[in-house]
């Protein structure tokens, strides 16, 4: 292991495998992990039972709780914190994922329309099929957002994917669908549809260790996928010929991609509900904290999508009073005056290069 | 020409039949003699008359005026940001109407009359916001509108998300508005169609008399100009006709798209690019689409009512990604989308 420099004069850490990474990047996700942890802290606080944050540190070395105390920490926030962040990661990684892939960098699981899919696959399981077995709702989630993907696909076709009009397209699918899953609303009973439409919002109120343990499985195998994709997108960053003729196998890695980008974004509509605009903002946000690219940046973007969706979460509990927000919609409150801050930018640029 | 007008002939035959049907069809059927008694000699002792006149009769009315104002709205847009995407419900209008309606309700305990007021509000707000945002997004480099079309569909996002946030708050008063958010042509507004037809028909009125003007703006802005027209004073007047017409249609029942996008496509053909020939044709057309969604409401699922503004929503999106393919996906105008 040594330090070198990269190219563009930047220092970097060279392994002896010949892996390298940025300092720059290892500091930003030193900083993020940092940030993750404490504002993990401050999300165990926030809440109507009195938890201070310096209770925490006596509480791990085995100080003792009131039973009220103990209830709210081990059973609703910390399952809450843990499950809006695995879930904020794997929204993040598939907005990034689908960005590198479709030369957009305004691609999101949300506005795409694939998280709207998996939901109502989920809600016509629900509804019709009320018997079905807990283990069906993830495999419907995951054929409903492949659906969703290929109609796009098929729309859109391949050449016109960097546009605006991908999104526009995205953005009718998504008017479909989601006036579908409201017309299943309005024909269920009343203490069902506010349910459904609860989580239909995006919420962590349903949190609970069995959640984390269906959802846990797949945060774990997010971080070998960032291993073996990351190259990939770096190639497909440069456009499809460069792709190709980089090496990539282009006929069966973007497909896969696209599928394990699918995979990840059902994994977490399941858990928590759609969550709209995170998966543009959290890549937007860690490339502007540290500009990088394939591995690096999936897990930057990732580490930033759970802590945007944990420091939401309490900031609307902290806030709110009696009546919490859903996570999904503080998300498209705090995301859409951001997306259109992006849109202004990639305008300047336009402008800049025209 | 006469074709032209023969076109306008046969579209409000077609009108005055599906209104028949919309005012015969229903959990009873009543007969072509009994509805024209109950509109010309109402006799208050017949339970077919009372159906008539005080239950279906509104909701045929309200249909027509949401109908005629939608469309024409939504044509006159078209011609005027030359976008085929442009419609008041494409625009944030609904979502500005919902956002303040609900708003209203629950931080300020509106009654039902001033809510109708909040809506007509609303509904310029979301106009002018999505107009904002256009620019700052930099719609002035942008040829073919795309950037109006996408901030339209992004301040509906925000209302429509703030609105929400208001509904999960209070989940005994979210029933009552579930209704009236989704779009619902009901009987129950009809207070409101007789406190706001003046505005809906004063708008129409105005854009039939901007008819020549606006025929001649679609020619492009200085070809306009050169033949004496106002462009700009034209574009602000023809603008506020639609967001107060369009404004006042949402008030009464609910946000209700499809209508205004899709009926201008489908005149258009037909009846030419004229003003004068297209706007009634439209309004038309938009009465016709919006009597027999109505009906197809009604009937559809019986004894169930669906929601009209939601089964138009469903043909709207629909059209909606159809117009994105044509419009702006088509292997032409590749390079510029």
């Amino acid at each position: 292991m040594r330090l070198g420099r990269a190219t563009d004069g930047k220092p970097v850490l060279r392994l002896k495998t010949g892996l390298q990474i940025r300092l720059g990047n290892l500091g930003a996700a030193g900083f993020l992990g940092l940030l993750a942890v404490v504002v993990t802290a401050v999300a165990l606080g926030v809440g109507a039972t009195r938890l201070g944050i310096w209770d925490l540190p006596g509480i791990l070395t085995g100080g003792s709780l009131s039973g009220e105390q103990a209830f709210a920490l081990w059973s609703v926030r910390l399952p809450r914190a843990l499950i809006g962040f695995m879930a904020g990661w794997l929204v993040a990684m598939t907005g990034a994922m689908l960005q590198s892939l479709a030369r957009n960098p305004l691609a999101d699981p949300g506005l795409f329309g694939l998280s709207q899919g998996s939901m109502l696959m989920i809600m016509l399981l629900i509804v019709f099929m009320p018997d079905a077995p807990k283990e069906a709702i993830p495999l419907a989630a995951l054929a409903g957002g492949l659906c969703v993907a290929f109609l796009l696909i098929w729309l859109v076709g391949g050449s016109h994917s960097s546009g605006l009009a991908i999104l526009l397209m995205g953005i009718a699918v998504e008017t479909v669908l989601s006036s579908i899953s409201s017309l299943l609303i309005l024909y269920t009973p009343n203490e069902t549809s506010y349910a459904l439409s609860d989580w239909l919002a995006g919420s962590l109120f349903q949190a609970s260790w069995t959640g984390i343990a269906a959802l846990a499985p797949w945060f774990l195998l997010s971080l070998p996928a960032a291993f073996l994709i990351g190259r990939a997108l770096r190639c497909y960053d440069l456009g499809n010929e460069m792709a190709l003729a980089l090496g990539e196998p282009i006929r069966w890695s973007r497909p896969a991609i696209l599928v394990i980008a699918v995979l990840l974004s059902s994994a977490s509509v399941t858990a928590v509900g759609p969550l709209i605009f995170l998966g543009v903002m959290a890549p937007h946000l860690a490339g502007f904290l540290s500009p990088s690219t394939g591995r690096v940046r999936l897990i930057l973007s990732g580490l930033t999508g759970g802590i945007l969706v944990v420091g939401a979460d309490s900031l609307t509990r902290g806030l709110g009073g009696e009546v919490a927000l859903p996570i999904g919609l503080s998300l498209t409150l705090l995301g859409v005056p951001l997306f259109i801050i992006s849109l202004r930018l990639r305008a300047l640029r336009n402008m800049q290069t025209d | 020409m006469r074709g032209r007008f023969s076109i306008l002939a046969v579209a409000f035959l077609v009108l005055l039949a599906s209104l028949y049907f919309n005012l015969s069809t229903g959990a009873t059927s009543i007969g072509p003699a009994e509805v024209a008694g109950a509109l010309f000699r109402f006799d208050p002792e017949n339970y077919d008359h009372y159906i008539v006149l005080y239950q279906r009769l509104p909701r045929a009315l309200i249909a027509i005026y949401v109908g005629v104002l939608m469309a024409s709205g939504g044509l006159v847009l078209q011609g005027l940001t030359r976008n085929p995407l442009a419609s008041p419900s494409t625009l944030g209008i609904n979502a500005g109407a919902t956002l303040f309606v609900v708003a209203g309700a629950y931080l300020f305990n509106l009654g039902i009359e001033a809510q109708g007021g909040a809506a007509l509000a609303g509904a310029v707000f979301g106009f002018l916001s999505c107009f904002v945002v256009a620019r700052l997004a930099g719609l002035s480099r942008d040829p073919r509108g795309l950037a109006l079309i996408l901030s339209g569909a992004l301040i509906s996002m925000l209302f429509i998300g703030i609105a929400n946030a208001f509904l999960l708050s209070d989940p005994a008063g979210r029933t009552d508005f579930l209704g009236w958010v989704t779009g619902n042509i009901n009987h129950v507004y009809a207070a409101r169609l007789y406190r706001f037809w003046w505005i809906g028909a004063l708008a129409f009125a105005g854009l039939l008399l901007l008819a020549r003007p606006l025929t001649l703006m679609t020619l492009g802005h200085e070809k306009a100009a050169s033949a004496g027209v106002n462009v700009v004073r034209v574009s602000r007047l023809a603008i506020a006709a639609v967001m107060l017409g369009a404004g006042s249609a949402v008030a009464i029942c609910g946000p209700v798209g499809f209508v205004g996008l899709v009926v201008p496509h489908i005149v258009r053909p037909l009846a030419g690019a004229r003003f004068g020939v297209n706007l009634p044709a439209s309004a038309l057309l938009g009465a016709t689409v919006c009597l027999l969604a109505d009906l197809v409401a009604r009937q559809a699922f019986a004894p169930f009512i669906l929601h009209t503004g939601l089964i138009m929503d469903l043909a709207g999106g629909v059209v909606f990604a159809l117009i994105v393919k044509r419009y702006y996906l088509s292997p032409a105008v590749g390079r510029h989308a």
